[in-house]
């Protein structure tokens, strides 16, 4: 399967060390962040990621689920770049 | 309590475990949390010394694979918390609740380098469910509430809590809550109708349908509910390592252990299945074996409350992200009476060629399986038994009739060595009645030992059953097998070992302890056993006696574990040794 860039879009808690298991579950499986950018929604206790990764359909169907099941993940979706 | 009376947060912190239903605290003191230990002599719970941090979170694991609650552990900063990894890895990927309190240096002193100071969340935060870093007294009794909900809902696994030791040290009226509400973590998931009916219509329609159980099985309690679904539908029933138990296997439907060292009728039962029920599982590599030939002419249902885990390594016909014990009892009204006979036939003739069996190598040495036959039958199969990593552990899967939830404890996915010893420990504080026998080897009773003394001191009926092959066994399997019989690192003691000499001129091959005197020099009564004849007794004696016991046996080193499917190879490549 080819590998493509993804845009995860993340809602997430503002808590502190969210953003560290976000990014440590994507590279601790060897994949390259090509674009992270994190910032404020309106409402302040929620933030939004957008995360740019290339891999496989596969994988980033696996990472999303796993990121949906993280304690402060809100909602994650994705699209192909 | 006076809703506005302040105390400290380490108070806050001993009140909110006792409120979350703390039984047994294992532990270890250290400076970060000496303000926590001040307030343990008034606790409701018992704590428990380890003798050391991995110790400490592998008694806690214990207590939570015997009960199904979790298990508390507390430990310093820093060394503290760092020796607790292994145990945090080992409980999350076999998805065993826990709740781990750390201690940290004081807020000021984060990120100074301070004596005893780890990055404690960052370290974790891969090997546990969740991590929490507390930032004021203020947070302690909602965060603990927090983390013994998130450790048991959803796939259960191991929450950390670091509370530098300043919040332990600041007064705060916080309460525990009386619920917890997370804004993100919602878990819970049910079936559908259609999907409850897909399932029945697969069920009722198969010809060589398999039940395949997993530790979801016995984490949703759900064993009655499995039972009573493979009578009703008349479907045999294979189960994973951690699902051990689940299904007892005395039943003619049980198929025993699937997957690498599995039965040749559970394994094949799945290949030539035409439908797999997978319930609670996660398809490990160690299971699948080559993933491409896995169930291929299956159609595959596959049940699990952790939506990650399924399409994760095999595609799934039907995927169900639900209780387990939900879905068996929902269904089960719908499942027509079956008769499989005829597939049935066909399964008992794969058990009456390929049975689970061994050849004994020498007629005056013991085989390290009929050690694991002779506790079986020295407990009634009543015992608790847990297990270290290795040979002897596949042994234990193979040759113990299992036959209830809850009394096979092993180390599943993380494949911890040193777990044996403290798992067995931990489960003999939640069941003071059961008979708890540990099964270690030689290499892995090394690496814990010291705890043995922690079962001395609280007089528990745990016998360890050191089964002695002078080797570290499934890595010299794999060197004999797969490495040109070049047995690098692997041999502990050359000869001689039979007679438990001590050989001083090979020392340079590597040497063992004599463990009945590391087991006398730890307060245990010990037993060595070299005689066949001899050995069911001296197990039956040691489980008797009540007391902490060690049993040195002294086995036959080339014993092989067989059946085996070599990596990367599919089930049809089965090696029978």
């Amino acid at each position: 399967m080819n590998e493509t860039i993804h845009r995860l879009n993340c809602y997430v808690e503002n808590k502190p060390g969210v953003l560290a298991r976000i990014v440590g579950l994507i590279s601790g499986r060897g994949y390259n962040i090509q674009t992270l950018n994190v910032g404020p929604t309106e409402d302040g206790t929620v933030s939004r990621m957008r995360i740019d990764v290339l891999a496989t359909d596969k994988v980033i169907e696996q990472v999303i689920l796993q990121l949906r099941n993280q304690v402060n993940v809100i909602e994650v979706t994705s699209r192909r770049m | 309590m006076n809703k506005n009376e302040k105390r400290t947060g380490a108070k806050a912190l001993v009140e909110s475990l006792e409120k979350a239903g703390t039984e047994v605290l294992f532990g270890y003191p250290g400076g970060t949390v000496l303000d926590i230990f001040n307030c343990l002599p008034e606790a409701k719970f018992q704590f428990v010394l380890g003798r050391h941090e991995q110790g400490s979170a592998h008694m806690a694991d214990g207590y939570a694979r015997a009960t199904g609650k979790p298990g508390v552990c507390l430990v310093t900063s820093g060394p503290g918390a760092t020796n607790t990894i292994t145990g945090l890895a080992t409980a999350n990927v076999d998805g065993i609740p826990m709740v781990v309190i750390t201690g940290q240096v004081p807020l000021s002193l984060i990120g100074t380098d301070a004596f005893q100071e780890a990055d404690t969340t960052g370290i974790a935060r891969g090997v546990s469910k969740h991590c929490f870093l507390v930032k004021s007294a203020d947070e302690i009794p909602e965060t603990v509430a927090e983390a013994f909900y998130i450790a048991t809902h959803g796939k259960p696994g191991p929450v950390v809590i670091d509370i530098p030791k300043n919040c332990q040290q600041a007064l705060t009226s916080a309460q525990y809550p009386e619920r917890v509400s997370l804004r993100a973590y919602h878990p819970e998931s049910t079936a559908t109708t259609a999907q409850i009916n897909r399932l029945a219509k697969l069920i009722n329609e198969a010809k060589r349908p398999v039940l395949y159980a997993g530790g979801g099985v016995i984490a949703a309690g759900a064993a009655k509910d499995l039972a009573a679904l493979a009578h009703r539908a008349h479907i045999p029933v294979a189960t994973t390592l951690m699902g051990l138990g689940s299904f007892d296997e005395h039943d003619e439907l049980a198929l025993g252990l699937s997957g690498m060292h599995g039965s040749a009728a559970s394994n094949w039962a799945i290949h030539e299945s035409d439908l797999i029920i997978a319930l609670g599982v996660r398809f490990s590599d160690r299971v699948t074996a080559k993933i491409s030939e896995y169930a291929k002419r299956a159609k595959l249902v596959h049940v699990d409350c952790d939506p990650a885990s399924i399409n994760k390594n095999v595609h799934a016909d039907l995927g169900i992200v639900a209780d387990v014990k939900d879905v068996l009892t929902t269904v089960l009204s719908r499942i027509k009476q079956s008769d499989h006979t005829e597939w049935l036939h066909h399964i008992a003739e794969w058990k009456r060629l390929k049975p689970m069996t061994y050849k004994p190598l020498h007629k005056e040495v013991i085989m390290p399986q009929s050690v694991i036959e002779a506790i079986d039958k020295a407990t009634k199969g009543e015992a608790i038994l847990v297990t270290d990593v290795g040979q002897h552990q596949m042994w234990a899967a193979q040759y113990f009739r299992h036959n209830r939830p809850r009394h096979f404890l092993s180390s599943g996915g993380m494949g911890t060595m040193g777990f044996g010893i403290p798992a067995a420990i931990g489960a003999a504080f939640a069941r003071p009645e059961a008979s708890v026998v540990a099964v270690c080897g030689d290499g892995g009773a090394q690496m814990t030992f010291e705890e043995v003394v922690v079962a001395v001191e609280h007089k528990l009926p745990v016998t360890f059953v050191v089964i002695n092959n002078e080797c570290l066994g499934m890595v010299r399997q794999w060197q004999e097998l797969f490495y040109s019989k070049r047995y690098a690192g692997s041999i502990l003691s050359p000869k001689g070992r039979c007679k438990n000499e001590r050989l001083e001129d090979d020392l340079d091959y590597g040497y063992l302890p004599d463990f009945t005197k590391l087991a006398e020099a730890h307060g245990a009564k010990a037993y060595r056993v070299i005689d066949p004849a001899k050995l069911e007794a001296t197990i039956k004696k040691a489980v008797a006696s009540r007391k902490t016991s060690l049993v040195e046996v002294i086995v036959e080193p080339r014993a092989n574990v067989y059946p085996m499917i070599p990596g990367g190879k599919s089930v049809t490549e089965m090696v029978f040794g």
